[in-house]
């Protein structure tokens, strides 16, 4: 890496003060010459001299987001899953969160093996804040709930299987 | 000579409507003294979503925020409610919102700020009594809005509702800079004439671009506050700036209390900060003809980006807008503002994800077009309706806090005699596990702090540096890893 050195007469640091457009100022500078290894800087009365590591401890700025891609393979793997057709799905009708129940600590409102009506509420999603009652769609039993309670989902994220019929 | 005077938001509606309400309290004690010497008349400290992000994304305790910010200004302190709401969407029981009042009152609030989203004032008046009984001065808001019932006509009984409560102000807010100045020049009056000696106050954005020109017709109409926020966290989706307030207001012949000096060291700092933490600073809007019709509010755009992105759906942000213009007409013109704000929002975005329109009706709008919250403004529209299905039974006419079951006393017998006040209340708002997070103690403040101070901690804080040599002024340092 290249040492950056600089004189600036447009930043004005007299013999006052240091002010905060001033630092506003050379943070700027020092952000964006982070590719440089060395900085200095002298303005009027002010002269700020750095040295960066280099490899090892970069820039946050500058560090691979391993955070944000990982998490990205989840939703094509459970997309992956397949249903016979002689069942039900319950799906997300919206990016959001699962609830099973209707307040913390309250009884589901199924459990697998239960049976349920085409109106009977079977969890919530929470959608920017807002809860939307999930109703089964079908008359059947139960079968599977794939997600678990508090779980963010995606759009059309498959929640229930229920087996249709008359229990 | 007339006076104007200011109230400032910078440390509540500004940096909700410019960094989704995430100004901890770290960083306002450094400029807290310089507030309070500015010239302000009053402070806001409090609303509902400070409240909500403190708790749940800030992990701060906000009765703490609240306390410590009432203790250190001498400036009096306002906090702004959602009336029987409170802090969240939900309605609360009267023995909360008391409860509620009597506590701020305790914490140091001077002024007790209250609105109803529906502008039905009958959600204001457990609120009102409960504030006046706890010593509190009381400033009712009325939400200005735009659609063929919000006439003035309108805002002329909102005004009367209000001053039968009992006011010692009264506010025009106007959540989403719709007002304009020819609009001003016909309501305001018409306001300060039924308001006759309760002291009026405009509190609007700035998204048209068209709010300092409004502020200027409020004053000439006999206002006597406006909202203001420091320069940086001015303008765009936030407030007027006070700097240029209180320049207009000078020019129109008004004397204003505001000192130029120190109001150019609580920019510069709020400057800083928005760098420091690299959060944008408000930039003057351009006319912006669409948002005359999806009028969504300051805070909710930038939250409404932002959870389009993470939900990887920001390319039909427009057509989302669009639909949020028919919601709202569909639902019976609710003012957009929270919670219906975020109502009318998430039921345009389901409309348009799912391709159907009213497939999915959160619970909450349908407890909305019961009149489970209030009144609502108009009739909503027959294709909603007919997919609503409500039953008459389902109806409700009465005053929304009626309906709503005492808490105070299970709440007590669940927490035990140990428990205050302040943590019945945060029982009541939100789920203990939401509430651990707030255990942790609260960081060591810093009360003052200068340029150079903060430039060395920035320098300090990079991981990146491995080596800093300053020297300013006869002061020299060297730091290195």
């Amino acid at each position: 890496m290249q040492p950056f050195s600089a004189s600036c007469n447009h930043i004005r640091v007299a013999d006052r003060d240091l002010t905060y457009e001033d630092i506003v100022q050379i943070v700027e500078l020092i952000k964006s010459t982070s590719h440089f290894s060395e900085f200095r800087l002298k303005v009027g009365e002010i002269e700020v001299s750095l040295k960066r590591a280099d490899g090892v401890r970069r820039p946050a700025a500058e560090m691979p987001q391993r955070s944000i891609e990982s998490p990205a393979a989840e939703p094509s793997g459970k997309a992956l899953r397949t249903f016979t057709q002689d069942v039900r799905l319950v799906r997300a009708p919206m990016v959001g969160i699962f609830y099973r129940a209707p307040a913390p600590g309250e009884p589901s409102f199924v459990e697998v093996g239960q049976s349920v009506a085409p109106d009977s509420i079977v969890c919530i999603i929470e959608v920017m804040k807002l809860m939307n009652s999930i109703e089964a769609g079908t008359r059947g039993v139960v079968r599977e709930i794939l997600v678990s309670n508090g779980a963010g989902v995606e759009y059309g994220e498959v929640l229930m299987v229920i087996e249709p019929g008359r229990p | 000579m007339k006076r104007f005077d200011f109230v400032d938001v910078t440390l509540r509606d500004a940096h909700q409507c410019l960094w989704s309400t995430r100004m901890t309290t770290a960083m306002m004690t450094p400029i807290l003294s310089e507030i309070d010497r500015v010239g302000y008349a009053y402070i806001n400290i409090l609303g509902g979503a400070v409240f909500d992000v403190c708790v749940r994304y800030l992990h701060e305790n906000p009765w703490e925020r609240v306390r410590l910010l009432c203790e250190r200004l001498s400036t009096p302190c306002d906090a702004l409610t959602r009336g029987q709401s409170l802090y969240t969407f939900e309605l609360f029981p009267d023995d909360i919102v008391a409860l509620n009042a009597q506590l701020l009152a305790r914490l140091g609030v001077k002024v007790f700020t209250v609105y109803d989203a529906l502008n039905d004032n009958r959600n204001l008046e457990s609120s009102v009594k409960a504030g006046r009984e706890a010593g509190m001065k009381i400033n009712g808001w009325m939400t200005y809005t735009l659609s063929p019932v919000h006439t003035d006509a309108y805002y002329v009984e909102r005004t009367k509702e209000l001053l039968a409560l009992g006011m010692d102000f009264l506010c025009i807010k106007d959540p989403t800079g719709l007002l304009t100045p020819e609009r001003g020049a016909t309501l305001f009056p018409a306001v300060v004439q039924a308001a006759g000696k309760i002291p009026v106050q405009l509190h609007s954005h700035c998204q048209s671009g068209l709010a300092p020109q409004v502020y200027e017709v409020a004053m000439n109409s006999g206002f006597r506050f406006g909202y203001t926020a420091s320069e940086p966290l001015a303008n765009g989706a936030s407030l007027p700036a006070t700097e240029e307030i209180d320049e207009r207001a000078q020019r129109l012949g008004f004397e204003t209390s505001m000192n130029r000096i120190v109001l150019k060291q609580i920019a510069g700092y709020f400057r800083w900060l928005c760098e420091r933490e690299d959060k944008p600073c408000g930039a003057v809007a351009q006319y912006d003809a669409a948002l005359y019709e999806h009028q969504i509010p300051g805070g909710m755009v930038s939250n409404l980006r932002y959870q389009l992105e993470t939900m990887k759906l920001s390319h039909r942000l427009p057509e989302i807008l669009e639909e949020v213009a028919r919601v709202r007409r569909d639902l019976g013109y609710p003012i957009v503002v929270s919670p219906f704000a975020q109502y009318v929002v998430t039921q345009a975005t389901l409309n348009v994800v799912q391709g159907e329109r009213y497939k999915t009706i959160p619970d909450e709008i349908r407890k909305y077009a019961m009149g489970y919250y209030g009144r609502l403004a108009a009739r909503p529209s027959n294709e909603f309706l007919d997919r609503l299905n409500l039953k008459s039974s389902e109806l409700i006419t009465e005053r929304p806090g009626e309906h709503i079951e005492p808490r105070v006393p299970r709440l007590r017998a669940e927490l035990g005699a140990s428990a205050g006040d302040e943590d019945l209340l945060l029982a009541a708002f939100y789920d203990k596990t939401m509430l651990e997070p707030l255990e942790k103690p609260a960081p060591a403040y810093r009360f003052r702090t200068t340029p150079l101070h903060e430039l060395v901690s920035w320098l300090g804080a990079r991981r990146d540096i491995e080596y800093a040599h300053i020297r300013f002024a006869g002061t020299e340092m060297t730091f290195s890893a």
